[in-house]
C-alpha cells in the first residue's frame, strides 16, 4: 500500500522523474550494447546476473534500514562473518545447519546493530561504523585469517547451488527473485511496511499515532543483518569457501544502489524494486567499462561520479 | 512622550496573498520608553515586528530611524540601524561559552607579532563580563550556554544586543516561558535599559504584565491599529475590549445543551465525560500541550495519572490526539489513505497483508463525511491545505471509533471556513457520546465550543468554570492574567 501512486503527480515529466533509475539502467544497457557486441552475449548476461545476485539481497535489507530513517555500514563485514561461520558449521554438522548458522549470525548481529542504535541512541552512522570494524575483526579471529574450505572442500550440493541451473538460469540468480518477492510484499503490502515508512518519514508523528517506533527501527536492522547473512552464505557457495576478506566495500555499493534507486537518506521514501535497479546500474556500469577496456582505476572514478550525480539529482528533485 | 522618536513606522501596510496582515499601521518608539504591542492571534503583531526587524518589507509606508527614512533589505541592515529583535526561539550556540555567544559576530581581534590575527580572548571575556554584569546575570562567562536555562539564554541574547549598541530592543512574548522570579529579573533589566535610554517594544498576551511595565500601549486587531494610549489612559478592560471588539460580559452558547454521561478518561486535573467538551484554556507556554500529552501517554518516561505509558495504550482505549503542530500528527510524505489507517492497521490486517477492500471503503466514506478535499486518497498529505490536513487527523480517529479526542489548538492557522467545519466535527463527535478536551489560547473560541473550561497558567490549573457559574470571557481572562 506504500503505493505506486505515492509519488503521483501530473504529467509525463513527473513520471519520467519517478522512473529515472529504470530509464538510466535502460540507457546504460543500450550504450553498453553499442560499445561492445559482447554485452548481450549469454555468457556476459550470465556474468552480470551472477554479479548482481548477492548485492541484490544485501541492497534489499539496506532499503529497509534507509526507508526507516537509518543507515548500516556493517553489512560487508556481516557478509564475511556469516560466510565463514556458515562454512565452519557446514564442515562440522552438514549443509542445512551451516546455512541456518550463517543466516542466524546475520540476524543476531543485525539485532545488535538495532539495539545499539535504538536503545543506546547512538547515531546509526557511527554505531555501524563501529560494528563494521568489530565484525570484521571477529571474522579474522575466528578464522585465523585463513579461508574456510576444509581438506576436501565444502559439500558438493552446496557448491552446486552457485553453478547449477534451472531452465538455464543459475539457482544463485533465481534465489534473489524469491527474496525480492517476499520482501516486496512485506514492505509495500503489509501493515508492518506502512509502519516502517511512517517511522522513517516522521518518527515523532509515528509514535503519537501509536506505533512502537523502537521496535520498528530495530526490526529494520534485523532484516538488514539477516539478508546480509543470506548474502554471505550465497557468496560462500560462489567462492567455494568462507573468505574472511569477502564483502569488502559491499556496504558502500549497497548504499549507493539504494540511493541510485531514489530512496531518501532522510527516511520515509523508497521503493524496493528501484533499489534492485540501482544494484544493476552499478553492476552494468562496471561491466560495460570492463568490456570497453577502461582501466579499473578510471572505473572507480566513474562509479563515484555516478553516485554523487544521483544524490545531487535527488536533492534537486526535492527542492 | 518627549522629543522626537528613535524610530517610527508610518502607515505600514503589508499583504500576504488574500490576507491584509497590516493596514496603514503607525507605531513610534521613544528613548527610555516601553511601548507594548498587543492583540489577539493574527492581529498583525508578528508582521509588524518582522518589518521592524528587516525580515519583511512593507508594501507601503516607511520606517524612519532618527527621523530619516530607511529602506533596509535584511535583518543585518536592521541591526546596523540599532534595532534588535529578541525572538521566542533563542538563537544561541549551545556548545559555546556565554562570552562567545554574547560577542558573536564582533569578536575582538589582536595581531600577534603585529601580524597574525587571532581572537583576543581576555578582551572577549572582559567585554562579555561587563555586558552580562549590567543584566545582573550571575553566571561565569565561561559557562557553555547549553547548560543555561531559557531565562538565562534570553539574557545572553539581550547582552548580545547591548554589545551591538542596540538602541531599540523588540521583545517577543519574553515571559511566555519564564517563572515568576525570572519575570521579576527581566523586568528589572527592562527598567535599567530604560534608564540607559534604550527604546523597548514589548509584545505580549499578558495584560497584567503590560499594565505593569509599559509606558505606552498600541492595540492591533485584524491588521489595523484600534487604539493607542499611555499606561494611565488604558485600563486592562479597555485593552481587552479593543483587542477583541466584543462585549465580554456575554455568555456564549453553542447549539443545544447535552447531558454529560460517564467519565471516559481522567487524571488529577481533568475529567472527560461522554458527550462533553472540556475547554483547556491557556496562553502560550501555559502547559496545555503537556497536559494533553500526559493524558495520552505521549511524554516518554512520565506516566500520567491516566496510567498510559505510551500512545499505543491510549489509542487502544479509544483515545485520539490531534497535536498542535500538524507536523507532529501527519507523515507528510505518505498518502491521505495511509495517514488515516496508520493507528488502525491491526484491524485492517488479513493473513496475507491488508484488507484493501475494507480500507478503500473506510477511507472513501470518511473522506466524504469529514469532507477532505480533493477526494483523492492517493494524494500525499503535504499537498493538502492546512484545514484539510487537520481533517485527515480527525478522520484517522473516527476510523478507529475513538471515544475521546484530545485537541491541541485544532483551528490554529486554518481559514475561517475550515475552522467552522472543525467545530461542526467536534459537535457531531460529542453529540454521538464522545468526550473532547479542547486546548486553545483563543478565549472566545474556548468559551463558545466548551461545556466547561479548565484554565491553566505556568503549568498549573488556576481556575475551573462551568456554564452554571461565571462563564464569561472576562472571568477567564482574569484567571489567565491576560
Amino acid at each position: 500500500m506504500a503505493s505506486s501512486q505515492r509519488e503521483n503527480g501530473n504529467g509525463v515529466s513527473t513520471f519520467l522523474w519517478n522512473q529515472m533509475p529504470v530509464i538510466a539502467l535502460i540507457v546504460l544497457c543500450v550504450i553498453a550494447t553499442l560499445l561492445s557486441n559482447r554485452f548481450l552475449s549469454p555468457i556476459n548476461i550470465n556474468n552480470v546476473l551472477m554479479q548482481g545476485a548477492v548485492m541484490t539481497v544485501i541492497a534489499i535489507g539496506m532499503t529497509y534500514v534507509i526507508v526507516c530513517g537509518g543507515f548500516d555500514l556493517s553489512v560487508g563485514s556481516i557478509v564475511a562473518l556469516s560466510g565463514c561461520i556458515s562454512a565452519m558449521v557446514m564442515l562440522e554438522f552438514g549443509i542445512i545447519p551451516g546455512i541456518v548458522a550463517g543466516i542466524a549470525v546475520g540476524a543476531a548481529v543485525g539485532l545488535l546493530n538495532g539495539l545499539i542504535v535504538t536503545r543506546l541512541d547512538v547515531n546509526p552512522f557511527i554505531a555501524t561504523l563501529g560494528t563494521m570494524v568489530m565484525f570484521r575483526g571477529a571474522t579474522f579471529l575466528i578464522t585465523g585469517g585463513r579461508p574456510i574450505s576444509g581438506d576436501e572442500g565444502l559439500p558438493l550440493p552446496f557448491l552446486n547451488f552457485a553453478t547449477e541451473r534451472l531452465f538455464g538460469i543459475p539457482y544463485l540468480v533465481l534465489f534473489p527473485i524469491a527474496v525480492f518477492i517476499v520482501f516486496h510484499w512485506l514492505l509495500h503490502r503489509t501493515a508492518y511496511g506502512i509502519r516502517v515508512f511512517a517511522t522513517g518519514g516522521n518518527t515523532e508523528a509515528a509514535f503519537l499515532a501509536g506505533i512502537n517506533v523502537v521496535k520498528v527501527r530495530t526490526s529494520a536492522y534485523v532484516w538488514c543483518g539477516t539478508l546480509a547473512g543470506v548474502g554471505g552464505v550465497m557468496l560462500c557457495s560462489r567462492l567455494q569457501s568462507g573468505q574472511p576478506t569477502a564483502g569488502s566495500f559491499y556496504e558502500l555499493t549497497a548504499i549507493a544502489a539504494v540511493v541510485l534507486g531514489g530512496a531518501s537518506l532522510f527516511g520515509g521514501e523508497g521503493k524496493l524494486y528501484k533499489s534492485v535497479v540501482g544494484v544493476f546500474i552499478m553492476v552494468v556500469l562496471a561491466n560495460a567499462l570492463n568490456l570497453a577496456n577502461v582501466h579499473s582505476y578510471w572505473q572507480q572514478v566513474a562509479v563515484g561520479v555516478v553516485i554523487v550525480a544521483a544524490a545531487a539529482a535527488d536533492r534537486l528533485r526535492h527542492r | 512622550m518627549t522629543g522626537s522618536p528613535l524610530a517610527a513606522a508610518i502607515d505600514i501596510s503589508k499583504r500576504f496573498f488574500a490576507t491584509q496582515a497590516l493596514d496603514a499601521v503607525s507605531f513610534e518608539i521613544h528613548a527610555g520608553e516601553v511601548h507594548a504591542l498587543i492583540g489577539e492571534n493574527g492581529a498583525g503583531k508578528s508582521t509588524l515586528m518582522k518589518i521592524l526587524g528587516g525580515v519583511h518589507r512593507p508594501d507601503s509606508g516607511e520606517i524612519r530611524v532618527d527621523g530619516v527614512p530607511v529602506r533596509y533589505s535584511s535583518p543585518a541592515a536592521a541591526l546596523e540601524a540599532g534595532i534588535v529583535v529578541i525572538p521566542q526561539e533563542m538563537r544561541v550556540v549551545p556548545a559555546q561559552s556565554v562570552a562567545e555567544n554574547v560577542m558573536l559576530g564582533q569578536v575582538p581581534v589582536r595581531r600577534r607579532f603585529g601580524l597574525l590575527p587571532e581572537t583576543d580572548r581576555s578582551e572577549l571575556r572582559a567585554r562579555a563580563a561587563d555586558l552580562v554584569g549590567r543584566l545582573n546575570l550571575d553566571v561565569s562567562v565561561d559557562t557553555p550556554v547549553g547548560r543555561l536555562g531559557y531565562a538565562e539564554r534570553q539574557l545572553v541574547m539581550i547582552a548580545r544586543a547591548l554589545g551591538r549598541n542596540a538602541r531599540i530592543l523588540v521583545l517577543d512574548e519574553p515571559t511566555a516561558a519564564l517563572e515568576a522570579r525570572e519575570v521579576e529579573r527581566l523586568f528589572d533589566v527592562i527598567e535599567s535599559l530604560k534608564r540607559d535610554g534604550v527604546g523597548l517594544v514589548y509584545v505580549s498576551h499578558r495584560l497584567d504584565e503590560v499594565e505593569r511595565i509599559a509606558d505606552r500601549v498600541t492595540v492591533l486587531r485584524d491588521g489595523r491599529k484600534v487604539g493607542e494610549g499611555g499606561r494611565e489612559e488604558l485600563s486592562q478592560q479597555d485593552m481587552i475590549v479593543l483587542m477583541t471588539g466584543r462585549d465580554l460580559e456575554q455568555s456564549y452558547h453553542r447549539g443545544g445543551t447535552r447531558i454529560p454521561g460517564d467519565i471516559l478518561l481522567r487524571n488529577d486535573d481533568i475529567a472527560v465525560r461522554e458527550g462533553e467538551v472540556t475547554g483547556l484554556a491557556g496562553l502560550l507556554g501555559s502547559g496545555t500541550t503537556e497536559m494533553l500529552l500526559r493524558l495520552y501517554g505521549g511524554l516518554p518516561g512520565r506516566r500520567g495519572a491516566t496510567g498510559y505509558s505510551s500512545p499505543a495504550q491510549a489509542i487502544g482505549d479509544g483515545i485520539g490526539l490531534v497535536p498542535g503542530e500538524r507536523g507532529l500528527g501527519l507523515i507528510m510524505a505518505m498518502t491521505v489513505r495511509e495517514n488515516i489507517i496508520l493507528p488502525n492497521l491491526d484491524r485492517l490486517k488479513t493473513s496475507v497483508g491488508l484488507d484493501r477492500k475494507a480500507i478503500d471503503k473506510l477511507v472513501t466514506d470518511l473522506m466524504e463525511s469529514v469532507d477532505i478535499r480533493p477526494r483523492d486518497p492517493d494524494k500525499t498529505v503535504r499537498e493538502l491545505s492546512g484545514g484539510n490536513q487537520q481533517k485527515v487527523i480527525f478522520a484517522r480517529w473516527l476510523a478507529g471509533h475513538a471515544r475521546v479526542l484530545l485537541l491541541d489548538e485544532p483551528t490554529h492557522g486554518i481559514d475561517v471556513g475550515a475552522k467552522a467545519q472543525v467545530h461542526k466535527l467536534m459537535d457531531a463527535f460529542a453529540g454521538d457520546g464522545g468526550g473532547i478536551v479542547f486546548a486553545s489560547s483563543e478565549m472566545e473560541e474556548v468559551m463558545s465550543v466548551s461545556d466547561s473550561v479548565v484554565a491553566m497558567r505556568d503549568g498549573e490549573v488556576v481556575a475551573r468554570m462551568t456554564r452554571d457559574g461565571d462563564y464569561t470571557e472576562r472571568a477567564l481572562r482574569d484567571a489567565l492574567g491576560g
